[in-house]
Protein backbone atom coordinates (compact mmCIF):
# COMPACT_ATOMS: atom_id res chain seq x y z
CA UNK A 1 0.00 0.00 0.00
CA UNK A 2 2.71 2.33 1.30
CA UNK A 3 4.61 1.48 -2.14
CA UNK A 4 1.61 2.20 -4.43
CA UNK A 5 0.90 5.84 -2.49
CA UNK A 6 4.72 6.49 -3.36
CA UNK A 7 4.34 4.95 -7.07
CA UNK A 8 1.48 7.72 -7.39
CA UNK A 9 3.36 10.77 -5.67
CA UNK A 10 6.06 9.89 -8.29
CA UNK A 11 3.72 10.34 -11.22
CA UNK A 12 2.79 13.71 -9.53
CA UNK A 13 6.29 14.73 -9.24
CA UNK A 14 7.06 13.78 -13.04
CA UNK A 15 4.10 15.11 -14.28
CA UNK A 16 5.07 18.81 -12.11
CA UNK A 17 8.43 18.89 -13.29
CA UNK A 18 7.72 18.10 -16.76
CA UNK A 19 4.81 20.74 -16.50
CA UNK A 20 7.37 23.14 -15.16
CA UNK A 21 10.29 22.29 -17.42
CA UNK A 22 7.58 23.22 -20.50
CA UNK A 23 6.40 26.93 -19.03
CA UNK A 24 9.84 28.24 -17.89
CA UNK A 25 12.26 26.42 -20.21
CA UNK A 26 10.36 27.91 -22.94
CA UNK A 27 10.39 24.59 -24.83
CA UNK A 28 8.53 24.58 -28.53
CA UNK A 29 5.22 22.53 -28.00
CA UNK A 30 5.44 20.85 -31.39
CA UNK A 31 8.65 19.45 -29.72
CA UNK A 32 7.49 18.68 -26.03
CA UNK A 33 3.85 19.50 -25.39
CA UNK A 34 2.90 20.43 -21.61
CA UNK A 35 1.08 17.68 -19.68
CA UNK A 36 -1.90 20.16 -19.06
CA UNK A 37 -2.10 20.25 -22.92
CA UNK A 38 -1.91 16.78 -23.06
CA UNK A 39 -4.58 16.19 -21.18
CA UNK A 40 -6.75 19.06 -22.77
CA UNK A 41 -6.24 17.45 -25.67
CA UNK A 42 -7.10 13.81 -24.11
CA UNK A 43 -10.10 15.01 -22.72
CA UNK A 44 -11.34 16.78 -25.67
CA UNK A 45 -11.03 13.76 -27.79
CA UNK A 46 -12.97 11.66 -24.96
CA UNK A 47 -15.83 14.18 -25.45
CA UNK A 48 -16.03 14.32 -29.34
CA UNK A 49 -16.40 10.74 -28.97
CA UNK A 50 -13.34 10.64 -31.80
CA UNK A 51 -11.33 8.54 -29.52
CA UNK A 52 -14.20 5.74 -28.65
CA UNK A 53 -13.82 4.06 -32.57
CA UNK A 54 -9.88 4.17 -32.65
CA UNK A 55 -9.97 2.59 -29.12
CA UNK A 56 -12.06 -0.04 -30.20
CA UNK A 57 -10.63 -1.22 -33.58
CA UNK A 58 -6.99 -1.26 -31.86
CA UNK A 59 -9.04 -3.15 -28.84
CA UNK A 60 -10.33 -5.58 -31.10
CA UNK A 61 -7.26 -6.22 -32.97
CA UNK A 62 -5.37 -7.02 -30.50
CA UNK A 63 -8.03 -9.05 -28.76
CA UNK A 64 -8.39 -11.53 -32.22
CA UNK A 65 -4.62 -11.31 -32.88
CA UNK A 66 -4.13 -12.63 -29.56
CA UNK A 67 -6.83 -15.22 -30.14
CA UNK A 68 -5.51 -16.48 -33.16
CA UNK A 69 -1.62 -16.42 -31.72
CA UNK A 70 -2.28 -17.99 -28.54
CA UNK A 71 -4.63 -20.97 -30.67
CA UNK A 72 -2.27 -21.37 -33.05
CA UNK A 73 0.83 -21.26 -30.31
CA UNK A 74 -0.64 -23.62 -27.84
CA UNK A 75 -1.56 -26.02 -31.03
CA UNK A 76 1.89 -25.83 -32.18
CA UNK A 77 3.39 -26.45 -28.76
CA UNK A 78 1.55 -29.16 -27.75
CA UNK A 79 2.10 -31.28 -31.12
CA UNK A 80 6.00 -30.38 -31.43
CA UNK A 81 6.13 -31.62 -27.43
CA UNK A 82 4.25 -35.44 -28.23
CA UNK A 83 5.69 -35.84 -31.50
CA UNK A 84 9.35 -35.78 -31.48
CA UNK A 85 9.83 -36.05 -35.03
CA UNK A 86 8.12 -32.76 -36.08
CA UNK A 87 9.86 -30.93 -33.75
CA UNK A 88 13.25 -31.55 -34.86
CA UNK A 89 11.76 -31.39 -38.32
CA UNK A 90 9.70 -27.75 -37.97
CA UNK A 91 11.81 -26.07 -34.84
CA UNK A 92 14.36 -24.82 -37.02
CA UNK A 93 11.81 -23.26 -39.33
CA UNK A 94 9.09 -21.97 -36.36
CA UNK A 95 12.66 -19.95 -35.03
CA UNK A 96 13.43 -18.85 -38.89
CA UNK A 97 9.89 -17.25 -39.01
CA UNK A 98 10.48 -15.50 -36.00
CA UNK A 99 13.80 -13.81 -36.03
CA UNK A 100 12.71 -12.42 -39.87
CA UNK A 101 11.72 -8.85 -38.94
CA UNK A 102 7.71 -9.79 -39.07
CA UNK A 103 7.14 -5.98 -39.57
CA UNK A 104 9.04 -6.40 -42.46
CA UNK A 105 6.40 -8.53 -44.03
CA UNK A 106 3.44 -5.71 -43.29
CA UNK A 107 4.00 -4.61 -47.01
CA UNK A 108 3.05 -8.57 -48.13
CA UNK A 109 0.42 -8.62 -45.78
CA UNK A 110 -1.52 -5.76 -47.43
CA UNK A 111 -0.86 -6.77 -50.53
CA UNK A 112 -2.27 -10.21 -49.67
CA UNK A 113 -5.02 -9.26 -47.31
CA UNK A 114 -5.71 -5.69 -48.15
CA UNK A 115 -6.05 -2.68 -45.42
CA UNK A 116 -7.76 -2.77 -42.66
CA UNK A 117 -8.31 -5.18 -39.99
CA UNK A 118 -6.87 -8.53 -41.10
CA UNK A 119 -3.14 -7.91 -41.93
CA UNK A 120 -2.80 -6.40 -38.22
CA UNK A 121 -4.75 -9.41 -36.76
CA UNK A 122 -2.18 -11.33 -38.73
CA UNK A 123 1.25 -9.60 -37.81
CA UNK A 124 -0.37 -9.42 -34.39
CA UNK A 125 -0.65 -13.50 -34.58
CA UNK A 126 2.66 -13.91 -35.92
CA UNK A 127 4.39 -11.52 -33.03
CA UNK A 128 2.19 -13.17 -30.16
CA UNK A 129 1.81 -17.10 -31.24
CA UNK A 130 5.56 -17.74 -29.97
CA UNK A 131 5.94 -16.89 -26.58
CA UNK A 132 3.22 -19.29 -25.97
CA UNK A 133 4.43 -21.67 -28.44
CA UNK A 134 8.10 -22.25 -26.45
CA UNK A 135 6.80 -21.74 -23.27
CA UNK A 136 4.22 -24.98 -23.77
CA UNK A 137 6.72 -26.49 -25.41
CA UNK A 138 9.29 -26.55 -22.38
CA UNK A 139 6.26 -26.61 -19.97
CA UNK A 140 5.20 -29.91 -21.53
CA UNK A 141 8.70 -30.96 -21.33
CA UNK A 142 9.35 -30.18 -17.89
CA UNK A 143 6.72 -32.41 -16.27
CA UNK A 144 7.97 -33.90 -12.89
CA UNK A 145 9.56 -37.56 -13.41
CA UNK A 146 7.70 -38.91 -10.38
CA UNK A 147 4.40 -37.87 -11.87
CA UNK A 148 4.62 -39.17 -14.91
CA UNK A 149 5.50 -42.66 -13.49
CA UNK A 150 2.40 -42.69 -11.47
CA UNK A 151 0.31 -42.18 -14.86
CA UNK A 152 2.53 -44.91 -15.98
CA UNK A 153 1.45 -46.90 -12.90
CA UNK A 154 -2.28 -45.96 -13.07
CA UNK A 155 -2.14 -47.77 -17.15
CA UNK A 156 -3.33 -43.71 -18.50
CA UNK A 157 -3.48 -43.76 -22.39
CA UNK A 158 -1.20 -41.02 -23.91
CA UNK A 159 -3.81 -38.42 -24.28
CA UNK A 160 -4.78 -38.90 -20.48
CA UNK A 161 -1.70 -38.05 -19.77
CA UNK A 162 -1.57 -35.00 -22.01
CA UNK A 163 -4.93 -33.79 -20.62
CA UNK A 164 -4.91 -34.73 -17.24
CA UNK A 165 -1.23 -34.26 -16.49
CA UNK A 166 1.23 -32.55 -18.39
CA UNK A 167 -1.61 -29.62 -19.31
CA UNK A 168 -2.32 -28.97 -16.22
CA UNK A 169 1.44 -28.82 -14.97
CA UNK A 170 2.56 -26.87 -17.83
CA UNK A 171 0.21 -24.39 -17.01
CA UNK A 172 1.74 -21.90 -14.73
CA UNK A 173 4.52 -22.06 -17.74
CA UNK A 174 1.74 -21.27 -20.19
CA UNK A 175 0.27 -18.53 -18.61
CA UNK A 176 3.71 -16.83 -18.07
CA UNK A 177 3.68 -16.67 -22.06
CA UNK A 178 0.54 -15.65 -22.29
CA UNK A 179 1.33 -12.83 -19.89
CA UNK A 180 4.43 -12.07 -22.58
CA UNK A 181 2.36 -12.32 -25.53
CA UNK A 182 -0.55 -9.49 -24.33
CA UNK A 183 2.39 -7.17 -24.02
CA UNK A 184 3.64 -8.30 -27.60
CA UNK A 185 -0.07 -7.92 -28.70
CA UNK A 186 -0.12 -4.29 -27.95
CA UNK A 187 3.08 -3.51 -30.02
CA UNK A 188 1.68 -5.70 -33.32
CA UNK A 189 -1.47 -4.23 -33.01
CA UNK A 190 -0.04 -0.53 -33.05
CA UNK A 191 2.38 -0.93 -35.55
CA UNK A 192 0.39 -2.78 -37.96
CA UNK A 193 -1.91 -0.05 -38.05
CA UNK A 194 1.37 1.81 -39.14
CA UNK A 195 1.87 0.19 -41.60
CA UNK A 196 -1.39 -0.40 -42.82
CA UNK A 197 -3.99 0.45 -40.80
CA UNK A 198 -6.90 3.50 -42.21
CA UNK A 199 -8.52 3.38 -38.64
CA UNK A 200 -7.00 2.72 -34.96
CA UNK A 201 -4.71 4.07 -32.49
CA UNK A 202 -1.76 3.46 -34.35
CA UNK A 203 -3.33 4.60 -37.47
CA UNK A 204 -4.58 7.55 -35.04
CA UNK A 205 -0.64 8.45 -34.39
CA UNK A 206 0.53 8.28 -37.92
CA UNK A 207 -2.64 11.07 -39.13
CA UNK A 208 -1.74 13.26 -35.73
CA UNK A 209 2.00 13.48 -37.14
CA UNK A 210 1.01 14.68 -40.44
CA UNK A 211 -0.32 17.27 -38.80
CA UNK A 212 2.44 18.21 -36.39
CA UNK A 213 -0.12 17.73 -33.71
CA UNK A 214 2.30 16.04 -31.09
CA UNK A 215 0.07 16.93 -27.92
CA UNK A 216 -2.88 14.27 -29.98
CA UNK A 217 0.50 12.02 -30.05
CA UNK A 218 1.01 12.19 -26.13
CA UNK A 219 -2.33 11.68 -25.56
CA UNK A 220 -2.74 8.70 -28.07
CA UNK A 221 0.37 7.33 -25.63
CA UNK A 222 -1.65 7.54 -22.71
CA UNK A 223 -4.23 5.65 -24.43
CA UNK A 224 -2.44 2.86 -25.47
CA UNK A 225 -0.42 2.40 -22.35
CA UNK A 226 -3.70 2.65 -20.58
CA UNK A 227 -4.62 -0.34 -22.86
CA UNK A 228 -1.73 -2.42 -22.85
CA UNK A 229 -2.11 -1.75 -18.60
CA UNK A 230 -5.45 -3.23 -18.84
CA UNK A 231 -5.08 -6.37 -20.77
CA UNK A 232 -1.82 -7.27 -18.54
CA UNK A 233 -4.44 -7.11 -15.82
CA UNK A 234 -6.80 -9.07 -16.95
CA UNK A 235 -4.29 -11.78 -17.87
CA UNK A 236 -2.75 -11.57 -14.48
CA UNK A 237 -6.49 -11.87 -13.00
CA UNK A 238 -6.63 -15.00 -15.31
CA UNK A 239 -3.35 -16.70 -14.06
CA UNK A 240 -4.38 -16.04 -10.44
CA UNK A 241 -7.65 -17.71 -11.07
CA UNK A 242 -6.30 -20.82 -12.47
CA UNK A 243 -3.63 -21.41 -10.74
CA UNK A 244 -5.11 -20.78 -7.60
CA UNK A 245 -4.39 -24.15 -6.43
CA UNK A 246 -1.50 -24.95 -7.87
CA UNK A 247 1.59 -24.88 -5.43
CA UNK A 248 4.15 -21.91 -5.09
CA UNK A 249 7.23 -22.06 -5.78
CA UNK B 1 -1.84 -76.45 -9.58
CA UNK B 2 -2.90 -74.31 -7.00
CA UNK B 3 -1.10 -76.04 -4.04
CA UNK B 4 1.78 -75.58 -6.56
CA UNK B 5 1.32 -71.93 -6.81
CA UNK B 6 0.63 -71.43 -3.18
CA UNK B 7 3.66 -72.64 -2.11
CA UNK B 8 5.63 -70.54 -4.76
CA UNK B 9 4.18 -67.68 -3.83
CA UNK B 10 1.57 -64.66 -4.84
CA UNK B 11 4.55 -62.98 -5.60
CA UNK B 12 7.68 -64.37 -6.99
CA UNK B 13 10.90 -63.16 -7.90
CA UNK B 14 12.95 -65.28 -10.12
CA UNK B 15 16.92 -64.46 -10.63
CA UNK B 16 15.71 -61.06 -11.72
CA UNK B 17 17.93 -58.67 -12.80
CA UNK B 18 18.56 -55.22 -14.00
CA UNK B 19 21.24 -52.92 -15.22
CA UNK B 20 21.49 -49.52 -17.06
CA UNK B 21 23.59 -49.95 -20.06
CA UNK B 22 26.91 -51.51 -19.32
CA UNK B 23 27.27 -50.71 -15.97
CA UNK B 24 27.12 -52.67 -13.07
CA UNK B 25 23.96 -54.42 -12.55
CA UNK B 26 21.49 -52.45 -10.20
CA UNK B 27 19.88 -55.63 -9.45
CA UNK B 28 21.79 -58.95 -9.34
CA UNK B 29 20.01 -62.11 -9.44
CA UNK B 30 17.46 -61.76 -7.14
CA UNK B 31 15.12 -64.76 -5.93
CA UNK B 32 12.46 -63.71 -3.84
CA UNK B 33 8.61 -65.06 -3.40
CA UNK B 34 6.22 -63.11 -1.02
CA UNK B 35 3.21 -65.64 -0.08
CA UNK B 36 -0.64 -64.43 -0.42
CA UNK B 37 -1.35 -61.63 2.40
CA UNK B 38 2.07 -61.57 3.75
CA UNK B 39 3.46 -58.33 4.52
CA UNK B 40 7.33 -58.14 3.43
CA UNK B 41 9.77 -54.78 4.03
CA UNK B 42 13.26 -54.69 1.78
CA UNK B 43 16.03 -52.86 4.11
CA UNK B 44 19.25 -50.99 2.49
CA UNK B 45 21.40 -47.95 2.61
CA UNK B 46 20.58 -45.75 -0.85
CA UNK B 47 21.89 -46.22 -3.51
CA UNK B 48 21.22 -50.80 -2.86
CA UNK B 49 19.04 -51.00 -5.76
CA UNK B 50 15.75 -51.07 -3.66
CA UNK B 51 13.81 -48.84 -5.62
CA UNK B 52 14.95 -51.01 -8.63
CA UNK B 53 13.52 -53.78 -7.47
CA UNK B 54 10.56 -52.23 -6.65
CA UNK B 55 9.72 -51.08 -10.00
CA UNK B 56 10.56 -54.36 -11.56
CA UNK B 57 7.77 -55.90 -9.19
CA UNK B 58 5.95 -53.43 -10.20
CA UNK B 59 5.78 -53.96 -13.98
CA UNK B 60 7.61 -50.20 -14.69
CA UNK B 61 10.92 -51.50 -15.31
CA UNK B 62 11.49 -54.84 -17.27
CA UNK B 63 14.43 -57.74 -15.51
CA UNK B 64 17.07 -57.88 -18.16
CA UNK B 65 17.08 -62.06 -17.26
CA UNK B 66 14.69 -63.41 -14.87
CA UNK B 67 11.42 -63.26 -14.09
CA UNK B 68 8.53 -61.60 -12.19
CA UNK B 69 5.79 -63.31 -12.00
CA UNK B 70 2.04 -62.29 -10.29
CA UNK B 71 -0.27 -65.35 -8.88
CA UNK B 72 1.52 -67.20 -11.30
CA UNK B 73 1.77 -65.35 -14.20
CA UNK B 74 4.75 -63.35 -15.69
CA UNK B 75 4.02 -59.51 -15.52
CA UNK B 76 4.62 -57.45 -18.76
CA UNK B 77 3.55 -54.05 -17.24
CA UNK B 78 2.15 -52.46 -14.75
CA UNK B 79 -1.95 -53.46 -14.05
CA UNK B 80 -4.72 -52.20 -11.77
CA UNK B 81 -4.20 -55.58 -9.32
CA UNK B 82 -0.66 -53.60 -8.00
CA UNK B 83 -0.70 -49.86 -5.97
CA UNK B 84 2.26 -47.90 -6.04
CA UNK B 85 3.34 -45.43 -3.32
CA UNK B 86 6.40 -43.07 -4.07
CA UNK B 87 8.75 -41.39 -2.09
CA UNK B 88 6.94 -38.18 -2.70
CA UNK B 89 3.34 -37.74 -2.27
CA UNK B 90 2.93 -36.87 -5.85
CA UNK B 91 -0.68 -35.69 -5.41
CA UNK B 92 -1.81 -33.09 -8.71
CA UNK B 93 -2.01 -30.04 -6.82
CA UNK B 94 -4.80 -28.83 -8.97
CA UNK B 95 -7.29 -31.26 -7.82
CA UNK B 96 -9.09 -31.69 -4.42
CA UNK B 97 -7.87 -34.45 -2.25
CA UNK B 98 -11.22 -36.55 -3.13
CA UNK B 99 -10.38 -36.42 -6.59
CA UNK B 100 -6.48 -37.30 -6.13
CA UNK B 101 -8.23 -40.60 -4.77
CA UNK B 102 -10.21 -41.02 -7.30
CA UNK B 103 -7.52 -40.11 -9.76
CA UNK B 104 -6.58 -44.36 -10.41
CA UNK B 105 -10.79 -44.84 -10.93
CA UNK B 106 -11.15 -42.25 -12.98
CA UNK B 107 -8.09 -42.72 -15.46
CA UNK B 108 -10.08 -46.00 -16.04
CA UNK B 109 -13.99 -45.08 -16.21
CA UNK B 110 -16.76 -42.74 -15.21
CA UNK B 111 -17.29 -42.28 -11.42
CA UNK B 112 -20.31 -43.62 -10.35
CA UNK B 113 -22.05 -42.46 -6.47
CA UNK B 114 -20.56 -45.46 -5.06
CA UNK B 115 -16.96 -44.27 -6.13
CA UNK B 116 -17.35 -41.70 -4.34
CA UNK B 117 -18.44 -42.91 -1.22
CA UNK B 118 -15.63 -45.37 -1.34
CA UNK B 119 -13.05 -42.66 -1.79
CA UNK B 120 -14.39 -40.80 1.31
CA UNK B 121 -14.82 -43.84 3.71
CA UNK B 122 -10.95 -44.54 2.56
CA UNK B 123 -10.29 -40.81 3.57
CA UNK B 124 -11.96 -41.50 7.23
CA UNK B 125 -9.91 -44.56 7.64
CA UNK B 126 -6.82 -42.22 6.99
CA UNK B 127 -8.50 -39.78 9.53
CA UNK B 128 -8.51 -37.24 6.55
CA UNK B 129 -12.80 -37.47 6.74
CA UNK B 130 -13.16 -33.51 7.13
CA UNK B 131 -10.59 -32.88 4.28
CA UNK B 132 -12.04 -34.20 0.97
CA UNK B 133 -12.45 -30.81 -0.32
CA UNK B 134 -9.51 -29.39 0.23
CA UNK B 135 -6.60 -29.10 -2.04
CA UNK B 136 -2.69 -30.80 -1.49
CA UNK B 137 -1.27 -27.28 -0.92
CA UNK B 138 -3.73 -27.12 2.34
CA UNK B 139 -1.83 -30.39 3.67
CA UNK B 140 1.03 -30.98 5.95
CA UNK B 141 3.35 -33.46 4.74
CA UNK B 142 1.97 -36.38 6.75
CA UNK B 143 -1.42 -35.41 5.74
CA UNK B 144 0.02 -36.04 2.16
CA UNK B 145 1.18 -39.30 2.86
CA UNK B 146 -1.81 -40.47 4.05
CA UNK B 147 -3.80 -39.26 1.19
CA UNK B 148 -1.07 -41.13 -1.11
CA UNK B 149 -1.95 -44.33 1.01
CA UNK B 150 -5.19 -43.84 0.07
CA UNK B 151 -4.99 -43.08 -3.50
CA UNK B 152 -3.36 -46.91 -3.74
CA UNK B 153 -5.29 -48.59 -1.98
CA UNK B 154 -8.78 -46.85 -3.90
CA UNK B 155 -8.69 -50.08 -6.60
CA UNK B 156 -8.32 -52.56 -4.01
CA UNK B 157 -4.82 -53.79 -5.18
CA UNK B 158 -3.76 -57.22 -4.29
CA UNK B 159 -0.42 -56.21 -3.99
CA UNK B 160 0.67 -52.67 -2.33
CA UNK B 161 4.11 -51.70 -2.89
CA UNK B 162 5.26 -49.04 -1.02
CA UNK B 163 8.51 -47.66 -1.66
CA UNK B 164 9.81 -45.49 1.47
CA UNK B 165 6.82 -43.64 1.94
CA UNK B 166 7.00 -42.82 5.23
CA UNK B 167 11.08 -41.25 4.86
CA UNK B 168 10.30 -37.73 5.20
CA UNK B 169 8.32 -37.67 8.11
CA UNK B 170 8.34 -37.08 11.89
CA UNK B 171 8.83 -39.58 13.98
CA UNK B 172 5.19 -39.37 15.60
CA UNK B 173 3.01 -39.13 12.48
CA UNK B 174 5.64 -42.01 11.12
CA UNK B 175 4.21 -44.28 13.83
CA UNK B 176 0.92 -43.25 13.40
CA UNK B 177 0.73 -43.91 9.84
CA UNK B 178 2.30 -47.38 9.76
CA UNK B 179 -0.08 -48.27 12.12
CA UNK B 180 -2.79 -47.14 9.91
CA UNK B 181 -1.28 -48.89 7.24
CA UNK B 182 -1.11 -52.21 9.03
CA UNK B 183 -4.82 -51.89 9.48
CA UNK B 184 -5.49 -50.87 5.96
CA UNK B 185 -3.90 -53.81 4.42
CA UNK B 186 -5.11 -56.11 7.04
CA UNK B 187 -8.35 -55.44 5.90
CA UNK B 188 -8.49 -57.21 2.75
CA UNK B 189 -5.36 -59.29 3.05
CA UNK B 190 -3.18 -56.95 1.20
CA UNK B 191 0.42 -58.35 -0.29
CA UNK B 192 2.29 -55.74 0.89
CA UNK B 193 6.30 -55.68 -0.35
CA UNK B 194 7.76 -52.42 1.71
CA UNK B 195 11.21 -50.58 1.22
CA UNK B 196 12.94 -48.58 3.97
CA UNK B 197 16.42 -47.87 5.34
CA UNK B 198 14.48 -47.61 8.80
CA UNK B 199 15.05 -50.99 10.91
CA UNK B 200 12.68 -50.29 13.13
CA UNK B 201 10.04 -49.58 10.43
CA UNK B 202 11.10 -52.89 8.77
CA UNK B 203 10.51 -54.90 11.74
CA UNK B 204 7.55 -53.40 13.46
CA UNK B 205 6.03 -54.01 9.85
CA UNK B 206 7.11 -56.77 8.44
CA UNK B 207 6.15 -60.80 8.37
CA UNK B 208 9.33 -60.92 6.93
CA UNK B 209 12.50 -58.91 6.51
CA UNK B 210 15.38 -59.16 3.82
CA UNK B 211 18.83 -56.72 3.14
CA UNK B 212 19.48 -55.69 0.07
CA UNK B 213 23.16 -54.54 -0.71
CA UNK B 214 24.76 -53.89 -3.93
CA UNK B 215 21.88 -55.31 -5.81
CA UNK B 216 22.05 -58.47 -4.19
CA UNK B 217 19.27 -60.16 -1.43
CA UNK B 218 20.96 -60.97 2.13
CA UNK B 219 20.04 -62.68 5.44
CA UNK B 220 16.38 -62.80 5.19
CA UNK B 221 14.58 -63.32 8.36
CA UNK B 222 11.47 -64.02 9.57
CA UNK B 223 9.86 -61.41 12.45
CA UNK B 224 8.42 -63.98 14.99
CA UNK B 225 6.47 -61.21 16.54
CA UNK B 226 2.00 -61.03 17.17
CA UNK B 227 0.57 -59.87 14.27
CA UNK B 228 -1.20 -57.51 16.11
CA UNK B 229 1.32 -55.17 16.54
CA UNK B 230 1.21 -52.04 19.21
CA UNK B 231 3.14 -48.99 20.36
CA UNK B 232 4.49 -51.12 23.57
CA UNK B 233 5.99 -53.25 21.39
CA UNK B 234 8.50 -51.07 20.23
CA UNK B 235 10.06 -50.66 23.95
CA UNK B 236 10.14 -54.41 24.49
CA UNK B 237 13.18 -56.80 24.45
CA UNK B 238 12.02 -59.80 21.30
CA UNK B 239 11.71 -56.12 18.89
CA UNK B 240 14.88 -54.45 19.97
CA UNK B 241 16.78 -57.96 19.58
CA UNK B 242 15.12 -58.47 16.26
CA UNK B 243 16.28 -54.78 15.40
CA UNK B 244 19.90 -55.50 16.78
CA UNK B 245 20.32 -58.84 14.41
CA UNK B 246 19.16 -56.70 11.65
CA UNK B 247 21.48 -54.38 12.45
CA UNK B 248 24.78 -56.35 12.21
CA UNK B 249 23.43 -58.56 9.66
CA UNK B 250 23.33 -55.09 7.57
CA UNK B 251 27.06 -54.33 8.48
CA UNK B 252 28.17 -57.89 7.85
CA UNK B 253 26.29 -57.26 4.35
CA UNK B 254 27.70 -54.32 2.95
Amino acid sequence: MKARLASALLLLVLLGGWEAWCRLGSVPALIVPAPSSVFATLWSEIVSGRLLPHLAITATEMTLGLALGCLIGLGAGILLAEAEFLRRLLHPYIVASQVVPKLALGPLFIIWFGFGLTPTVVITALICFFPLMENTLTGLSQVDPARRELFRMLGASRLQTLLRLKLPSALPMMLAGLRVAVVLSLVGAVVGEFIGGRAGLGASIIAAQSVMDSSLMFALFIVITLLGMVFYQAALLLERLLLRHHLKG
Amino acid sequence: MSIERQREGFVVLDGASYRYGAEAPIVDRVDWAIPRGAFHCLVGRSGSGKTTLLKLAAGLLRPDTGQVRIDGAALNGPGSRIGFVFQQPTLLDWLSVLDNVLLPLSLKRALRAEDREKARALLGLVSLGDYAQRHPAQLSGGQQSRVAVARALITEPDLLLLDEPFAALDALTREELQDDLLALCAMHATTVLFVTHDIGEAVYLADRVAIMAAGRLHHEMAVNLPRQRGREMRYGQPFNALCRELRQAMDAAS
